[in-house]
């Protein structure tokens, strides 16, 4: 989750009247986590579907409205302008072909205006923007920049200087050299030629996506703002630059139209949306009975616009809010325009019998049973490693199901045993008295078009005078006090066991465990000091009911 | 109060107050006990402090191969004199008699003056009286003797020669009673045992703890109305992601959080009509190009919505109360607080009067029955459900408000390209959580670390 750092002081002066406390109380329920707070600070987790809510400024309209200071949809007020234009070349077509932009003008940027459009930025980047996959950022100061712009292509060995650079560079020398380059270099593929925003005078302004010139960086001197967003959708950059409009808009700049044309692109409308929900779905999904005059009133709290019409409520709905899809999202907007703590819970008595699967009844019996025998229930991952499986216990790894890029060296291979958890268990605990006694029921996994579950049970047991006839003797009970079923024990041999002291456990006529004494050079490699024996079947298909 | 004795510690309280300080050995003795005895009622007194043990090293002697063999037959420089006591011998006879002593002997009795040599006869000179080393041969013989039995000037000339002395450091016990244990008063009375005494540790078998927490909740579950389903841990990306309205770029996606399997991929996932509706769900609203490859890609799941899912899907329930409970896996860095593999637990209801404030009711009755009565709800995101909230519990020994469950209504995004009509309620989460705020553990790993100690005193009944 993205966290956005405020202070209780700026909000406050965005808000209007409200105080410290009230504003802590109401974030929660405007979905906005508290993560730590430190006197004026706070840092907040905000969800990824709000991106609005990636700088204070769009919090503060939330909170407004949450708190009645000002509540109903944020309109965009963008002055129709012919000064700003972008012309786009068809050669960007097959590399990031969309751009769109906006001028914000007369704006103050102190330095925690600055850091907020910054933590902004990066947000929309990594969010919606995928990493800068689908859509990304430039903001300039608007008065290094002569307009009309291009949005075109250069050579590999283009040069200009690069942000937070002295000296020029080539575009190949920004790609392997500076960080952004080698982050987000990829995305631009194997192209000879790359994206790049030209202005009238030729001046390099911006290299999408990866970083734009020194010349037009935005200080705290910046009065005026030209945003330019380019991508591989057109409806991924004009989201993105909804949220940036409504930001610097609500930031306190004046918004200006830019123009854009050429290879299928267009100038961006920002336009509201129009979506009507019945007052049934709304009553009925929340558990509510509310009027539809206070189910306008709630959705303004939410920052929507909203008109009663017959049974329907009709919704408007600014660009930068494209997280609603359908009218269940604005049942959930009427949920926090009424205030989840204002939701009383109830509870309707269940018309339906609960009953507990026949398999977890099994499971739980085999549990008590073995716990009757004096062993001691053992959990262990079924995510595990090579060594465990294999390494430690000369078992065959032909067919094993590994995961990819595991970030612990732990957990990289799904079991296909319980039994080497179990000696691996009895390693950690050589210090213990003995004796030991442990057992796991859990799934094992093999490759079978495409994976096979099932459920194995397996014991171990380790003291001095272990041997092969106490652990038989422990399964036979096991089976025929838990399942009502008796078992042979056959002559086998496996590299787990020791030659002579391993046989197949048989129930009619098939083999569904195995059953020995732990192979002497597994216990070595353990350095457990003492004899173990140990059994592991199969429960499901022969022993336990169908699943489902 | 008088303390009660075993018969064991009477009698060596009896022997030791006869005497001073005794070896195991010499109570073995005086006792009659068998030395197992001796060591456990040693111990025991010990324990109590009524007896005490000192240990001591010492020297034994017990004569080599040469120097039993000269227990036998004399020192071999004492055979040679004893051969010539009648008169001078020839060589060749000498050597024929003393065999391989026959060198050594010769040079002790050259230097010692005790013989004279002409020609190849050797005839007597100086008779000597004892020889050095022979009283300890004759003393030592073949039993062991302690260092200081022995005399030690007599010893030093055995211990040059080869074989002669065998000489080992044995560890020795002597054991004492304390003052207290001196006036004690023991009861005539036998076969008493002390009741007071400690007893060694009886460890319980038992289920494991994180189990049950599982199995209660289980429990909860099925007195809510709730039954249980299972499914495989193993999913295609169709049923834990794309059925789920997550789009096939979304971060949860990456390598880095979901655990996909190396080159197993899903010839089936949903049925024709599922993939067809799911994929244009997807198309429709988050408009980019859905990949089939991509939702054949096999996962650990992330979660157990896949399997509740799944089920509804296949039977499109009017009226259900379902739960479904499990390993489920996410891609983190192993630590105090996160796992690789975990258990969650999620419940769905589907019926006409699933609501949001039915839900939080479900919820509040859920968290009674595990103890928590401090509970509020707060608005969350998921990706496939809205409205979503989350339940935070207060957690009166961390005195703060802790995050546990998620819950919310199926998003229509979900249900309608699965055919799935009616709403749905769905919630759930971690079990290790509430686990961990049982058993009062600031580390979940504890749960997988089958260490003994720890499984071996958690309480059970709480």
């Amino acid at each position: 989750m993205p966290v956005v750092e405020l202070s209780y002081s700026r909000l406050q002066k965005l808000i209007g009247k409200v105080s410290k406390k009230q504003i802590s109380d109401s974030l929660p329920f405007l979905g906005l986590d508290i993560e730590s707070e430190d006197k004026d600070n706070v840092r907040i987790e905000y969800s990824p579907n709000r991106p609005d809510y990636s700088t204070d400024f769009g919090i503060a309209l939330g909170l407004q409205g949450l708190l009645g200071i000002k509540t109903g949809d944020i309109k965009l007020k963008i002055k129709k302008s012919s000064k700003y234009s972008i012309s786009v070349k068809p050669g960007v077509s097959k590399i990031r072909p969309f751009v769109t932009g906006i001028v914000a003008k007369n704006g103050k940027i102190d330095d925690k205006t600055l850091k907020q459009l910054i933590t902004m930025q990066e947000d929309l980047h990594f969010g919606i923007g995928r990493k800068r996959k689908k859509s990304s950022i430039g903001i300039h100061d608007l008065d290094k920049i002569s307009f009309p712009l291009v949005y075109s292509t250069a050579d590999r060995n283009h040069k200009f200087v690069p942000l937070n650079s002295k000296d020029e560079m080539s575009i190949s020398e920004i790609l392997t050299s500076t960080d952004v380059g080698k982050d987000y270099g990829s995305l631009l593929g194997q192209s000879s030629k790359v994206p790049m925003i030209f202005d009238d005078n030729q001046n390099t302004v911006s290299f999408p996506p990866i970083i734009n010139a020194n010349i037009t960086t935005v200080t705290t001197k910046t009065k005026n703002l030209f945003v330019e967003i380019t991508g591989i959708g057109r409806n991924d950059a004009e989201d993105m630059l909804a949220v940036v409009a409504m930001i610097l808009q609500s930031a306190g700049f004046k918004l200006e139209s830019v123009q854009i044309s050429g290879a299928k692109n267009t100038s961006p409308e920002f336009d509201m949306r129009k979506l009507a929900i019945r007052t049934s779905l709304v009553n009925q999904t929340l558990g509510l009975d509310l009027k539809p005059s206070q189910i306008v009133s709630c959705l303004k709290k939410s920052r929507l616009g909203a008109l009663s019409k017959g049974s329907e409520i009709v919704c408007t709905i600014p660009a930068y809010r494209f997280d609603i899809f359908g009218p269940m999202d604005l049942v959930e907007e009427v949920a926090l325009g009424y205030g989840i703590q204002n939701l009383e819970p109830t509870m309707s008595p269940s018309q339906t019998v609960g009953q507990t699967n026949p398999v977890s009844l099994q499971l739980k019996s085999l549990d008590k049973t073995m716990v009757g025998l004096g062993y001691l229930e053992a959990l262990n991952s079924s995510l595990t490693s090579q060594r465990v499986l294999y390494d430690m216990t000369n078992r065959d790894s032909s067919k094993i199901i590994s995961v990819l890029d595991s970030k612990s060296r732990e957990h990289t291979i799904l079991r296909d045993s319980v039994l080497p958890g179990l000696i691996e268990n009895l390693s950690k605990n050589i210090h213990e008295s003995y004796p030991q006694r442990l057992f796991e029921t859990g799934t094992v996994f093999t490759p079978d078009n495409p994976v096979s579950e099932k459920i194995n049970f397996a014991g171990i047991c380790a003291h001095k005078d272990a041997n092969f006839t106490e652990i038989k003797s422990v399964v036979q009970a096991v089976l025929n006090v838990g399942f009502g079923i008796k078992v042979e024990t056959k002559t086998s041999s496996d590299p787990i066991f020791e030659k002579g002291h391993c046989a197949s456990i048989i129930l009619n006529n098939l083999q569904i465990g195995i059953i020995g004494k732990i192979n002497s050079a597994v216990v070595e490699n353990y350095k457990i000091r003492v004899p173990v024996v140990g059994f592991e079947l199969s429960l499901s298909g022969s022993i336990l009911a169908t699943e489902n | 109060m008088s303390q009660v004795f075993h018969d064991i510690e009477k009698k060596i309280i009896t022997s030791l107050r006869n005497g001073h300080k005794q070896s195991p050995e010499s109570l073995e003795k005086s006792t009659h006990l068998s030395p197992d005895q001796i060591r456990r009622g040693i111990e025991w007194l010990k324990l109590k402090d009524l007896a005490i043990v000192t240990e001591s090293k010492t020297s034994v002697i017990s004569l080599g191969k040469n120097g039993l063999e000269s227990f036998e037959k004399g020192l071999p420089e004492r055979r040679l004199l004893n051969l010539l006591n009648d008169g001078s011998k020839k060589l060749s006879f000498l050597k024929d008699q003393l065999g391989s002593v026959f060198g050594p002997s010769m040079g002790l009795a050259r230097k010692n003056n005790w013989i004279e040599t002409s020609s190849d006869s050797i005839s007597l000179k100086n008779l000597p009286g004892e020889l050095p080393g022979e009283k300890t041969v004759n003393l030592v013989g073949t039993e062991r003797l302690h260092l200081d039995k022995i005399d030690q000037d007599d010893l030093s000339a055995l211990l040059k020669r080869p074989d002669f002395i065998i000489e080992n450091v044995v560890k020795t016990k002597q054991i004492a009673l304390t003052d207290s244990a001196k006036s004690l008063k023991l009861s005539d009375s036998f076969g008493e045992i002390d009741v007071e005494a400690k007893v060694p540790e009886t460890f319980v078998a038992r289920t494991h703890p994180l189990k049950d927490t599982i199995d209660e909740i289980r429990e909860i579950f099925v007195t809510l109305g709730f039954s249980e389903i299972f499914g495989n841990m193993s999913q295609s990306s169709f049923w834990n992601f794309d059925a789920l309205f997550t789009p096939q770029d979304h971060p949860a996606r990456e390598l880095q959080d979901t655990f996909y399997l190396d080159g197993v991929s899903a010839k089936k996932t949903g049925t024709p009509d599922q993939i067809r509706n799911v994929s244009g769900s997807h198309k429709k609203n988050w408009r980019y190009q859905w990949d089939i490859n991509e939702a054949q890609k096999m996962v650990l799941r992330t979660h157990t919505t896949c399997v509740t899912i799944k089920h509804l899907a296949e039977k499109k329930p009017d009226e259900a109360r379902i739960f479904s409970l499990g390993r489920v896996f996410r891609n983190e860095k192993v630590s105090y607080k996160h796992l690789v593999e975990f258990n969650q637990v999620e419940g769905i209801v589907v019926g006409k009067d699933a609501n949001l404030r039915n839900l939080m009711g479900i919820q509040r009755e859920f968290y009674k029955r595990i103890g928590i009565t401090k509970i509020k709800f707060w608005p969350t995101f998921f990706p496939y459900t809205e409205p979503s909230l989350q339940t935070m519990v207060y957690n009166e020994k961390l005195g703060k408000w802790i995050e546990l469950f998620g819950m919310g209504i199926f998003r229509p995004e979900v249900t309608k390209p699965l055919g799935i009509t009616q709403p749905i309620l769905a919630w759930g989460g971690g079990i290790e959580r509430i686990a961990m705020l049982k058993y009062d553990l600031a580390d979940v790993r504890e749960f997988y670390n089958n260490n003994l100690g720890w499984l071996r005193s958690s309480s059970k009944c709480q």
